[in-house]
């Protein structure tokens, strides 16, 4: 369903064809990062640290050596040691610790052996002797006065050099008058707030081959962007980018937690060291211990309104926990503030060393911590000034031109549109089911541009390949496909997608921050262009005409004697594909950019939820998620992204969290005890895709992969409060919780 | 760029004079020493309400506000 | 061939070359393993190789009737059921076992029939409209048949 309709007529964007990659995905045949196996090739395994903290006094590798199989063992001193303010210094260490382990969890040794059974025997039996370290495991532990350091590598960014820290930023970020706001204010609703670590999740664990013969390392594995794979595994390796290639295997999930590399040097160490090719695959259980969780937080918010409902400041602490490496966690929460015009605000912020797994990007990093205490707050002040939530934010909604919480204006925003779509929805108008209450929140996410290439190849039969290099995560595949199509004017199963290794393609980023479509997407229209100008030159030859007299029309090249005027014909693509050698030989085209203008999406969603009150157990009977998606390329995708990240919201909301044992070993780690949401636990969730066009995409596109984890929190916190008069202030909101908050109304 | 503050002397809102970005960040530094690397090691540029990633040789007109952001990531 | 302790799914992957069966988890908790033992769903992490000698086995890749696509790969792949498709295999397998035996299921159903297998990008919703598609198309089908 599509609340505003696009103004444009497009003939292929909008529309729902069947993804080029979907025929392998059904019947087994798509390979993912673990699917592959190389003639010859061994099996790894890795030693991981039993402490949170501790200096490494020795490891002995001597026993495992001998063992049956075992082909080769690296550790720590097998890689070049990086100047510490090497931008891949905290990943080089994070990958393979170097006398110092920072987690639990935390890689410490690894080795190769020719069956599985045999590498992981090999492995138990490396023998490290450790000197425990003071660890740190919470925020407040962190920035407590005097606190031990979490990894004495740490300086604080962005400030004045100094001495190392916990702390990776602090950011303060401030306009207007907040006091005196404050004291002025009608109402002043101020609240504390916390969450757990929690998992991205994604079901295909980490996984790739390496082969390091002749001096070049060629990785295959699955990450959202192996442009970057290639660069931080050249720098681990202390060689230069142009020795790794790496070849894009499916991917099985990642949501952020594939931005970065754990794997792929270790292997290629392993490789280098053997002479054979070496395969890594984590477990589910190495994924929860040593992959990245988002980070945790602690936050405190005050807001202030007046009578009428004018939010008038906003005044908000910050700490989000990252585990023991340098992180802009607490930096990119404050940039997040942006949903409300806010005339007063201030927010300080931190981001806290912890010694627990090193945190990565999940979906819209750091966004969903601040808004689910911000909009719990603003939920709050509405029941205190007994307006209805929706007309509190319309009140108040940035729009172009307002400030965000770093002082920049919006551009051309969607919140008020999404706004009035959920008000106007079938969801919002009707009663609430039965016994349940309803409660709804707004999110906000920035989408990033960066670098994308694009190389597309017209063939003789008129076909096109379509060649980026974007790792399609979520049929990124398709929406290119589709922007092509509707630029060239063929049919869009003519056009083969195809994501191309590290030598096969032009430069291009991680697909992160919802870029895909709109960054590399620019880049593919891009291309298209420059092939039209010259299927138009190339037509002009064949109908011996200037090429000014020639348009392009509905896939066609048209001049007043070729289907432009009363006589004639259009010559259609394929038709001078066909005579390409006689016109000048192949039709190629390649568009580079680094893509400005990515349009931030809003979203605002809405649940109706009953909470047992026996059990502290929710029940979501009803959801729904409106989203400004800009322009959706292939809506079915768009919808998948809105429910993907609706749902990772709710298992965050209601049950996911990392729950470490005293010394910081993680005791869930496994699915059945890190428990993400099955098909049972959820209704279906409804969608309303927005489109308020972003002017600087040739379609109008924004990012939508990312917004829509955002919301479901608050909306989450806001219905249990609806339903009991209970206010959640700590994630998940797991039943033990609830019942306990019951207990104590 | 408040998060700034703590090499301008507390001031959110400074001049400086260049024809790009880089050369406004080396205008920054000669005024303000730390901030120029400061900025260089980790920011993006907010200008008429888009966000330009690495922007050392952007041209900006006079008159311009040049937002300095964080490097905006994303999952 | 395989040693006593391999599962059936590493000797599915390994030595008969069948990717198609995905490993998310290796202790029974995510259903990408999933496989028809004797026409019943199972996790095939959790059974070993020689208990499945002359046994029936079905994977994701014996689905489709040659190249006839079995009515829920259609509608996966019509109803964008999947995104990054790691899940896919033993959905397809999970739902197949679950027509078989109720081919007239309500949404809760098919819920619950599916809980065993996780899937983080979709958020279920497309999953559970392609499975109830898909049934009313064996119906259809089985209807014009009698
Ligand atoms: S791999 Fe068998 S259930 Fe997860
Ligand atoms: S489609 Fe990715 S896990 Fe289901």
């Amino acid at each position: 369903m599509t609340a505003t309709e696009n103004p444009t007529n497009y003939k292929w964007i909008g529309t729902r064809p069947i993804r080029h990659d979907g025929f392998d995905k059904v019947v087994g045949k798509a390979r993912f990062a673990a699917d592959l196996n190389l003639p010859g090739q061994l099996h790894g395994s890795i030693v991981r640290s039993p402490h949170a903290h501790a200096k490494v006094v020795s490891i002995d590798t001597s026993a495992a050596e001998a063992m049956p199989g075992v082909k080769a063992v690296v550790t720590g001193d097998d890689f070049p040691a990086l100047d510490p303010t090497h931008p891949n210094f905290d990943t080089a260490v994070n990958c393979m610790a170097r006398g110092e382990v920072f987690y639990n969890g935390h890689a410490i040794a690894a080795v190769t052996a020719t069956t599985r059974e045999e590498a992981k025997a090999a492995a138990a039996a490396i023998e490290v002797e450790y000197e425990l370290l003071p660890a740190i495991l919470s925020i407040a532990d962190s920035m407590a006065e005097g606190a031990p350091l979490a990894n004495s590598n740490n300086y604080t960014r962005f400030v004045p050099p100094g001495d190392p820290s916990n702390l990776a930023t602090v950011t303060n970020l401030d306009r207007g008058d907040v006091d005196q706001a404050m004291a002025d204010a009608d109402v002043v609703v101020e609240m504390g707030f916390d969450c757990a670590h929690v998992h991205q999740g994604y079901i295909e664990p980490h996984a790739c081959v390496v082969d390091s013969g002749d001096g070049k390392a060629n990785v295959w594995c699955s990450s959202q962007g192996h442009f970057r794979v290639r660069s931080m595994t050249a720098d681990v390796l202390g060689v230069e980018n142009s020795k790794v290639k790496v070849t894009p295997a499916e991917i099985g999930g990642g949501f952020g937690g594939k931005t970065t590399i754990y794997l792929e040097p270790i292997a290629a160490k392993l490789s280098e060291k053997s002479g054979r090719p070496v395969k890594l695959v984590m477990s589910r259980e190495e994924v929860l211990r040593a992959s990245g969780p988002a980070p945790s937080a602690e936050l405190r918010i005050k807001v202030g309104a007046t009578n009428d409902g004018e939010l008038t400041a906003i005044d908000g602490w910050m700490a989000y926990g990252v585990g023991a490496f340098g992180d802009m966690a607490g930096l990119i929460g404050a940039m997040s503030v942006a949903s409300y015009k806010f005339p007063n605000l201030r927010m300080e912020t931190y981001t806290a060393l912890t010694n627990t797994p090193k945190s990565a990007a999940y979906r819209a990093p750091s966004a969903p911590h601040a808004a689910w205490a911000i909009e719990s707050v603003v939920d709050e002040i509405a029941s205190e000034l007994g307006m209805d939530p929706i007309d509190l934010r319309l009140k108040n909604a940035a729009v172009e031109g307002d400030l965000t919480a770093m002082g920049m204006p919006h551009p051309k925003v969607g919140l008020v549109e999404c706004l009035e779509a959920m008000k106007a929805s079938g969801h919002y108008q009707s009663e609430p089911v039965e016994g349940a209450s309803r409660g709804m929140a707004v999110g906000f996410w920035f989408n990033i541009g960066e670098e994308s290439s694009a190389t597309v190849n017209l063939n003789e039969d008129g076909t096109a390949n379509v060649i980026t290099g974007s790792p399609d995560i979520g049929g990124s595949r398709a929406s290119m496909a589709l922007m092509a199509a509707e630029t060239l004017g063929i049919d869009v199963y003519s056009i083969t997608p195809i994501v191309a290794d590290t030598e096969s393609v032009g430069f291009t980023d991680v697909t992160e921050g919802s870029r895909a479509t709109f960054a590399t997407g620019k880049a593919v229209v891009e291309a298209c262009e420059d092939l039209i100008g010259q299927l138009k030159a190339r037509a002009a030859t064949i109908m011996g005409v200037e090429v000014d007299e020639v348009a392009w029309v509905d896939g066609a090249a048209v001049s007043p004697g070729h289907g432009g005027g009363e006589s004639g014909e259009p010559l259609t693509l394929a038709q001078i594909t066909a005579q390409a050698k006689r016109t000048g030989g192949p039709l190629t085209a390649t568009a580079s950019l680094n893509a400005a203008g990515a349009g931030p999406s809003f979203a605002v969603h809405c649940a109706d939820l009953k909470v047992d009150e026996e059990t502290g157990e929710t029940e979501i009977v009803r959801y729904t998620a409106v989203q400004d998606a800009g322009t959706a390329i292939h809506p079915s995708y768009v919808e998948g992204q809105m429910q993907g990240g609706s749902v990772q919201g709710i298992g965050w909301a209601l049950n996911e969290e990392y729950i470490y044992d005293a010394n910081g070993a993680m005791e869930n780690a496994s699915f059945l005890d890190y428990r993400i949401p099955v098909a049972s636990d959820l209704p279906l969730i409804e969608t309303i895709i927005v489109e308020v066009p972003n002017p600087a995409h040739p379609y109008g596109v924004r990012g939508v992969g990312e917004t829509g984890i955002v919301p479901p929190m608050a909306t989450i916190g806001n219905a249990i409060k609806a339903a009991t008069g209970v206010r959640m202030t700590s994630l998940p909101m797991s039943p033990p919780k609830v019942l306990k908050k019951l207990n104590e109304r | 760029m408040s998060q700034h503050r703590a090499f301008t002397g507390g001031e959110a809102v400074v001049r400086a004079n260049g024809a790009t970005v880089g050369q406004v960040i080396n205008d920054l530094e000669a005024n303000y020493p730390g901030l120029g690397s400061a900025l260089r090691a980790g920011s993006s540029a907010g200008i008429g309400g888009e966000i330009h990633a690495e922007p050392e040789y952007l041209k900006v007109a006079s008159d311009t506000e040049i937002y300095f952001l964080a490097p905006v990531v994303g999952g | 061939m395989s040693a006593d302790s391999t599962s059936l799914l590493d000797a599915l992957r390994d030595e008969l070359g069948l990717i198609g069966t995905k490993e998310g988890c290796g202790t029974g908790d995510c259903g990408s393993c999933s496989v028809l033992f004797d026409g019943k769903l199972n996790c095939s992490c959790l059974i070993l190789a020689p208990e499945a000698e002359g046994r029936e086995i079905v994977t994701v890749e014996g689905i489709a009737d040659g190249d006839q696509l079995h009515p829920l790969q259609q509608t996966f792949l019509e109803g964008a059921a999947l995104q990054c498709g790691v899940c896919t295999p033993g959905f397809l397998v999970a739902a197949k076992a679950l027509l078989d035996e109720n081919p007239d299921p309500t949404e809760t159903e098919i819920r619950y029939g599916l809980a065993g297998n996780l899937c983080r990008c979709t958020g279920y919703d497309k999953i559970v409209r392609a499975v109830q598609e898909a049934a009313v198309q064996l119906k259809t089908t089985s209807e014009q048949g009698a």
